[in-house]
């Protein structure tokens, strides 16, 4: 029998424009395109699978031509589902290593030096590249010594005497690489009389959606669900999430592609500057001092797949004395796991090149982005210090 | 954002396309705060990139000059959205209009203030009142009497053109009987790098070449390909970035009139003229929002109250809201099995809701067909109504979604969005200054 879950592709009139806007093909003409990999390709794949090809592999997961797309047809599900279950897999170890963001963050934030220490050594980048490949061109985000999750939990007590609390799903990025930015998180909600607590969490499963596990992906997916419901039920709390891939995974990708049953945590979930939005209109407003920062903010291709944009830009506008310019939308290239994969080192830089440009050109002091994974590639490629809204906003804070 | 006020925006505008951004780029010059909810992209990446204001009039005449022909068809056309604009209000939007994409970095071609002509892909000749620069015009009309040799010409690999159907049907217009017309293929030799089977060369991929190589060398395939050619006739793919400056490198070094011929989407021209009213919009200090389908409104008391985003699952609220989200094509009316409707706010349409007699048998039926000129019936002022008949004080509806006009057969589509999108800028402004502050130096609508 035909499984006809997802026939979004009738939608599809055809008119190329997903195609005129992935960042993917205007690289490379080895990738056909979202409209050839997605839709077109889907109706002949049901009916003869072995008609997938290896070009699917190409794809970045940015979504950018569901953003785009006019008629509402659901391309990357089209092209991350065939990838899963029709490509052969490839790069065994290389994907586990990259996808089990949890295993290697559980080892490498107890002796965080050694494995700093390693993933810098060119000796090492060399092995990876020449036995994995893995890119040895891109630098790993350094990880934090200790897991953010205890740091929260130590506060425990702190944070349950404020007067309210919201659910935060940090990701592994804070947890095991950057525990400032949770910490500047916990710094403005603390600051508008707001507790932070941290329910237990895994990888939301985004890398594994990307390497084709979804099996793997649907066992975090089902642990996540359960604990936060759990976390969240009968308190009217929100589950704040500060990564902008984490938050498109769990809303999106959980029911959608992976199939799941979310209505336990539905209303529950929200984007960081979504809810301080909220907050701020309803006048809970902290004490806010002027910054004198010049800022370039990128929107990550996940939030605009979201339409959350429109919150970060908002809440931005109230830190006095940031001076903000709005890049044009562009896809800044690694895509998350994308591009420390070795045969797209390439094709991640280059299609970051048309954002670096215009970053340069508008020469700010730092670049704003709610998404780790374009923090990494701005950082590289421009030089420059690339910030999440929110540490800006805990930057403005009176009392910080 | 409006922290002092209870609402999030001065105005929210549902729709992306040519009308809601020519709206939003209004409100922003008034001073008001903005933002526009698309779900995709618009029509524009469908179209040919100029602006049509009125093209045929008395049914299938051309119009040569507008503005002349504008009172008469308003007399007969009442409930058509010019007359609800009026002239003057007309002239005033197209103007703002040109001089903003002008800032935008995009000049569009105006022959003084009389209609041109564009060449078609099908090799028709259609009459427009706004075009780019690079696509054929009053510029190049001029040169037609001294019979030149024209060729029209294909790349090679690119599948959306025909130049042979070009040239047949352009041979059969007067203007061009006395011309000779030729076919040629130009050879990109980027086109040959491409070791890929099954990636086809679209419109957008010719258009990166030609905004990356070398505008000499590109000059040089053209010579190349029709050395005796006075006028070259390209499909529309000269770049996206840089398409103005490798227009006039190429004119310069071939010696040759080259013009582009808008093709099947996704149109280049029409995706310069979105990119230059979203960074306009978004340097005035717009939020454009590319993704966010607006699943519902609530009317309450002849007021919207809020609007349902389907994305973020929020209910955003302003001090007004416009509808521009297009007719069928767009998603902003819908055919149902038994009736069509518009899907936002359940608004009155102005057609008979029933489905029937929506076309015509004849594809090319004299009259047009019914379903372009149905849409959401609205007062003088753009105000929609409920089926209830109750007319929507915060609500103004602009561009397609707009009923008694016929964008095919009148030519006037263009024209409408920009128009009615502006005028419903202006007269926002009027009534958040009224309600809420003062702006001295608002001038009164004409």
């Amino acid at each position: 029998m035909i499984n006809l879950d997802n026939t979004s592709f009738d939608r599809c009139i055809k008119c190329t424009v997903c195609t005129a806007y992935c960042p993917v093909a205007r690289v490379t003409p080895l990738y056909p395109g979202p409209k050839y990999s997605g839709p077109d390709a889907e109706r002949m794949r049901i009916k003869t699978p072995f008609l997938a090809d290896s070009s699917l592999a190409y794809c970045n997961n940015c979504k950018r031509c569901e953003t785009v797309c006019p008629s509402g047809v659901r391309i990357t599900d089209f092209i991350s589902l065939a990838r899963s279950t029709r490509l052969k897999k490839r790069h065994r170890v290389r994907n586990f290593l990259l996808t089990h963001t949890d295993l290697a963050g559980f080892f490498a934030t107890r002796l965080a030096w050694l494995a700093n220490f390693l993933l810098g050594l060119g000796m090492v980048k060399t092995v990876l590249g020449l036995f994995l490949n893995i890119s040895a061109k891109i630098r790993f985000p350094a990880y934090a010594s200790g897991r953010f999750a205890g740091e929260l939990k130590a506060q425990a007590r702190i944070q349950k005497a404020f007067s309210e609390q919201v659910l935060y799903f940090y990701g592994c990025y804070v947890n095991y690489n950057f525990h400032d930015l949770g910490r500047d998180v916990v710094a403005v909600l603390n600051a508008m009389n707001i507790g932070v607590i941290a329910p237990a969490q895994k990888c939301c499963g985004v890398p594994l959606i990307a390497a084709g596990n979804l099996s793997k992906a649907r066992k975090n997916a089902n642990a996540n669900i359960q604990s936060l419901a759990a976390a969240a039920r009968g308190t009217g709390r929100k589950i704040v999430f500060s990564s902008s891939s984490c938050i498109l995974t769990v809303q999106q990708d959980y029911p959608e592609l992976l199939d799941m049953d979310t209505s336990a945590i539905d209303g529950h979930i929200e984007f960081i500057t979504r809810f301080l939005y909220k907050k701020f209109k309803a006048g809970n407003l902290p004490a806010l001092k002027p910054l004198n920062l010049t800022a370039a903010y990128h929107s990550p291709c996940h939030l605009e797949r979201t339409g959350g944009v429109m919150y970060t830009i908002e809440v931005l506008r109230r830190i006095p004395g940031l001076q903000l310019t709005l890049l044009h939308s562009e896809c800044c290239g690694l895509a998350g796991t994308y591009g420390f994969k070795k045969e797209f080192e390439t094709l991640a830089e280059d299609i970051g090149q048309p954002l670096f440009r215009q970053i340069r050109a508008t020469a700010p002091d730092v670049v704003i982005t709610d998404c780790e994974a374009c923090k990494w590639q701005i950082e590289a490629h421009t030089g420059l210090q690339v910030l999440h809204p929110v540490s800006v906003l805990a930057m403005a804070l009176a009392k910080y | 954002m409006n922290l002092n006020n209870s609402t999030d925006y001065d105005c929210l505008i549902i729709g992306g396309g040519l009308s809601g951004l020519a709206c939003g780029i209004t409100c922003l010059a008034e001073g008001l705060s903005c933002a526009i909810l698309s779900s995709g992209m618009s029509a524009l990446h469908f179209s040919s990139g100029s602006v049509d204001l009125l093209g045929y009039f008395p049914e299938a005449t051309v119009v040569p000059d507008p503005f002349d022909a504008l009172p008469r068809f308003i007399d007969m056309h009442s409930e058509h959205p010019y007359a609800r604009c009026g002239i003057d209000t007309i002239k005033e939007a197209l103007a703002f209009f040109r001089q903003e994409m002008a800032r935008a970095g995009l000049p569009l071609h105006e022959n003084c203030s009389r209609n041109h002509f564009h060449v078609t892909a099908l090799g028709t000749l259609k009459p427009t009142f706004f075009s780019q620069r690079s696509v054929f015009n009053q510029e190049i009309r001029s040169v037609i009497d001294h019979t030149p040799a024209i060729t029209i010409m294909n790349i090679q690999g690119f599948r959306d053109f025909h130049p042979g159907l070009a040239a047949a049907n352009l041979k059969r217009h007067k203007l061009f009987s006395a011309c000779d017309i030729q076919c040629a293929e130009m050879h990109l030799p980027e086109k040959e790098k491409n070791p890929s089977p099954v990636h086809a060369m679209r419109s957008i991929d010719i258009a990166r070449i030609f905004d990356t190589m070398d505008p000499d060398e590109m000059a040089r395939l053209i010579r190349t390909a029709c050395p005796d050619a006075d006028i070259v006739g390209l499909p529309a793919v000269l770049g996206i970035e840089r398409h103005n400056a490798v227009l006039d490198r190429l004119r310069q070094k071939t010696g040759k009139i080259i013009y582009e011929v808008p093709t099947l989407p996704p149109s280049m021209p029409g995706m310069r003229l979105d990119n230059a009213l979203k960074s306009r919009f978004a340097a005035m200090g717009g939020v454009f929002i590319q993704r966010e389908t607006v699943e519902k409104g609530t009317i309450a008391n002849g007021r919207v109250t809020a609007i349902r985003t389907k994305n973020q699952n929020d209910t955003l609220t302003a001090g007004f809201y416009v509808l521009s989200t297009g007719s069928f094509f767009s998603g902003g009316l819908v055919s149902r099995f038994d009736q069509i409707a518009e899907p936002v706010f359940n608004l009155a349409l102005a057609r008979s809701p029933e489905a029937r007699c929506l076309g015509s048998e004849n594809f090319f039926a004299p009259g047009g067909h019914a379903f372009l000129s149905a849409g959401v019936i609205t007062d003088d002022t753009f105000h929609p109504k409920t089926p209830a008949g109750e007319t929507v004080e915060n609500l103004f509806c602009t561009g397609a979604v707009l009923s008694g006009y016929d964008p095919v057969n009148q030519g006037c589509g263009g024209g409408v969005a920009v128009a009615t999108g502006y005028v419903t800028g202006r007269r926002i402004a009027r009534g958040i200054y009224s309600a809420t502050r003062q702006r001295q130096d608002y001038p009164d609508l004409p």
